[in-house]
């Protein structure tokens, strides 16, 4: 220890009171007060604790209980209530199964362009109504008004609409002379008809969340830039679209997941089996086959679990690609 | 608060509503489901146990309801199931029943689920035989031996046999089930297109080339209405197995043997199966487009019916829509294919089975017969179900429509049925149907599309 720590030391030393009865007493008595607030503090809180629980126990039950529940399950031949230990058989049948690779092909081919095509042109929508000076609100509400709507009854409404004889779509593509597609009776369409059916249906979502965007951004900025000799286009590109990215990632990561995930509208317009010839089955739907009708628990959670560790990687690889911090 | 205006529309609406209500002079209350023309004998109480304090649990699959219901294709009121509870309650003095009503949309889950939780005694349930391999369900023949007053005489022929199911540990296939709903697959045809052709009827038991021949001459500008006609349609996806199996059938072919799943053997790419799916490639050519995706069928039992013959059809609200579009000259009824043995088609419907853990099994015994008497299976007629005991060919509501329902009655009697079609509800129907579809949307050629469904269904069963 140097001199000039020695002599520093005794400074900051917090000054010492000599011990007297009645300091005694306030001590006590303050300790008592800090003890009474930390109780009345814990009684307080663990009121918010116990209106936590009944979510909490819902979470654990139907949340976390079947998540280990699945992963258990996988390792079964499981029917439900014979069970038989059969280790990773199960993912191994999953993993050198051809219809289930053809439903990852699936997922991943309606999925990329539902998003290929959903975003931008969301965002030039977007775009245009943010442009208009009156009626922004009518728009907002017409173009929302599609994800608002059940996707089963639009898978339905879809169905008729490109049916291939008396659908609208046909209708209008032979007006025009152009050739009409078997849409759902052909495998190499039905896949266009479920993208067609994502897009009128995601489409709203993506125009309300870019909007929300597009109205944060500055007006200083685009004014600078007009002073600038800017023109439309150009502030366009150089501050409407950089200022838009973290939008853009946050649609990319959430369109992701639920293009992985996607199982009603398959099942309304395919079946279980995604008719037809399992050209629109995807991940979900096969899981749903094998499990639900097929009585294959087992090799359902398997699936469930291969299904789930695409999706992680994806998302990890969706969020690197967009830079986007968690 | 209201405008003057607002307030007359409200009391303008109200009235309205009042005066529609009035307007309906259907008293609901009197209907009772029961055909009251026919003579059904009032079952006695039973007095020979004491019920007081049991409760019987039934789940029921389907469109039912415990209040009176409007038919949505008649308009007529459909009685709720209030009536047979009072019955039963009545006939079992102390007894209370519990309906659980589930829709189609995903019974099999929901079965499981309530079966493995022990939530009903009383269970209607077309997938009997995974539910009985599991243990779940209790063996009738036990009741039935102590049962004098009960008979298996009273369902329609081969109903009995073909709810029959293995447990866990039988060797030989046992009764789990009563048959409760019928059900049968025909073939259905528009008499009014045969004769705007100059096409004969097609005869009871047609064969494949009579069919197509007829299909063929049926397809294109109908010569008296003008409008475009199809000879033939059927569905390509969802059951294009049970149609190209019973085609098949047709030929002297099978699906393939065993009902144990380590004793199955597919046989579905046959030579009568490879010959059945290039006729249904062919009779495509006859149907308009859509058929693998549900399509092209929207006139059918309409006036504006464009299609001539409906392969693989079930008799599901068959009168009420006939009757309610005024088709009863039109539509008619042929048998599907049938083997040397008379047998052919597809083994549908439900029975009726006990839970293995059911705490009231003499009570649910009980119901069991219920279900299935002449009472209780005229009531579930009325709601739309398709009854399973023969008595039914003698109610007047039967009689009346003779012509379209005696067929049906016969297709059920004559299913393919040893053993039925007990993968209908497993992968290889997955399988079958997928191929099916690829063969129809020429992805693969009928031999190489058999031969896959073949080599997967074979590889299921191994790795099963």
């Amino acid at each position: 220890m140097n001199e000039n720590q020695a002599k520093v030391q005794p400074n900051q030393e917090p000054e010492r009171r000599p011990i007297s009865p009645l300091n005694r007493q306030e001590n006590e008595q303050s300790k008592r007060v800090v003890k009474k607030d930390k109780k009345k503090a814990f009684g307080s809180g663990i009121i918010w604790y116990i209106f936590l629980i009944p979510a909490f126990l819902g979470i654990l039950l139907f949340m976390v209980y079947p998540i280990f529940e699945s992963l258990r399950l996988s390792f079964y031949q499981s029917n439900g209530t014979m069970e038989t230990f059969i280790g990773l058989d199960n993912f191994k049948t999953i993993l050198t199964s051809g219809p289930f690779w053809n439903s990852v092909w699936n997922t991943f081919y309606i999925g990329i362009f539902q998003i290929l095509i959903t975003i931008p042109l969301g965002f030039i929508f977007a775009s245009l109504i943010n442009s208009t000076p009156r009626g922004q609100n009518f728009f907002k509400v017409i173009y929302f008004l599609p994800n608002v709507t059940s996707i089963v009854a639009a898978a339905m409404i879809f169905a008729f609409v490109l049916h291939p004889e008396m659908g609208i779509v046909n209708y209008i593509l032979e007006t025009i002379g152009l050739p009409t597609p078997g849409w759902l009776s052909n495998p190499s369409t039905s896949k266009w008809a479920v993208i067609l059916l994502s897009v009128w249906h995601w489409i709203g979502f993506v125009i309300i969340i870019c909007l929300a965007n597009l109205q944060a951004i500055s007006p200083e900025m685009y004014e600078a830039a007009r002073i600038d000799g800017a023109g439309r286009v150009q502030q366009w590109l150089f501050i409407t679209i950089p200022n838009m990215t973290a939008t853009f990632a946050f649609l990319l990561i959430t369109g992701w997941i639920g293009a992985l995930q996607r199982f009603n509208e398959v099942y309304v317009l395919g079946g279980p089996s995604g008719s037809p010839a399992r050209s629109i089955q995807t991940m979900g739907a096969f899981i749903y086959e094998r499990g639900f009708t097929g009585f294959e628990f087992g090799m359902a959670s398997a699936a469930t679990y291969v299904m789930f560790i695409i999706i992680l990687i994806f998302t990890f690889l969706n969020i690197k690609i967009s830079n986007m911090k968690l | 608060m209201f405008s003057t205006k607002s307030f007359l529309g409200i009391v303008l609406f109200l009235l309205m509503t009042v005066t529609l209500i009035g307007c309906n002079n259907e008293s609901s209350s009197e209907n009772t489901g029961v055909d009251e023309s026919s003579e059904v004998p009032e079952t006695e109480v039973d007095n020979s146990q004491d019920w007081n304090g049991q409760t019987v649990k039934v789940q029921l699959i389907g469109d039912f309801s415990m209040e009176d219901s409007t038919d949505p294709i008649t308009g007529e009121t459909t009685p709720g199931l209030k009536d047979v509870k009072e019955e039963f309650e009545r006939q079992h003095p102390g007894a209370t029943v519990e309906f659980i009503l589930m829709p189609w949309e995903g019974y099999t889950e929901k079965t499981q689920a309530m079966l493995t939780s022990s939530e009903a005694d009383v269970y209607q349930m077309p997938g009997i035989a995974d539910f009985a391999a599991q243990g779940l369900l209790e063996p009738l023949q036990p009741y039935m031996d102590k049962d004098e007053e009960f008979s298996t005489d009273i369902f329609i022929d081969q109903q009995v046999d073909g709810w029959k199911a293995l447990g866990p540990e039988s060797s030989d296939l046992e009764i789990f089930g009563l048959p409760f709903f019928g059900d049968a697959r025909f073939i259905t045809y528009d008499k009014k297109l045969f004769d705007d052709w100059g096409v004969e009827y097609l005869s009871e038991h047609p064969t494949m080339e009579e069919i197509g021949d007829k299909a063929a001459k049926m397809t294109g500008t109908n010569p008296v209405t003008g409008e475009q006609n199809y000879g033939i349609w059927f569905r390509g996806d969802w059951s294009s197995a049970f149609t190209l199996v019973n085609a098949a059938e047709g030929l002297g072919g099978k699906w393939g043997t065993g009902f144990a799943w380590d004793e199955v053997e597919f046989e579905f790419n046959s030579p009568e199966m490879v010959k059945s799916l290039n006729w249904l490639l062919e009779m495509q050519e006859l149907a308009p487009e859509g058929i693998v995706s549900n399509q092209g069928q929207e006139k059918w039992m309409t006036k504006d019916n464009n299609i001539a013959i409906m392969l693989n059809t079930g008799p599901g609200e068959l009168v009420e829509q006939v009757q309610a579009q005024g088709l009863e000259d039109r539509i008619a009824i042929a048998q599907e294919f049938k083997n040397e043995d008379g047998a052919g088609g597809l083994f549908a419907g439900s029975p009726i089975t006990m839970a293995k853990d059911s705490e009231n099994k003499d009570l649910a015994w009980e119901w069991l017969k219920y279900a299935t008497s002449e009472y209780a299976q005229q009531y579930f007629y009325t709601t739309g179900a398709f009854p399973s005991v023969k008595s039914a060919l003698e109610w007047e509501s039967v009689k009346e429509h003779e012509d379209l329902l005696g067929p049906v009655f016969e297709a059920m009697s004559t299913p393919y049925n040893s053993p039925r079609y007990h993968w209908a509800a497993a992968q290889p129907r997955f399988i079958l149907t997928s191929e099916i579809e690829a063969a129809l949307t020429d992805q693969r050629n009928a031999q190489e599309a058999l031969d896959k469904a073949q080599k997967e269904s074979t590889e299921w069963l191994e790795n099963r």
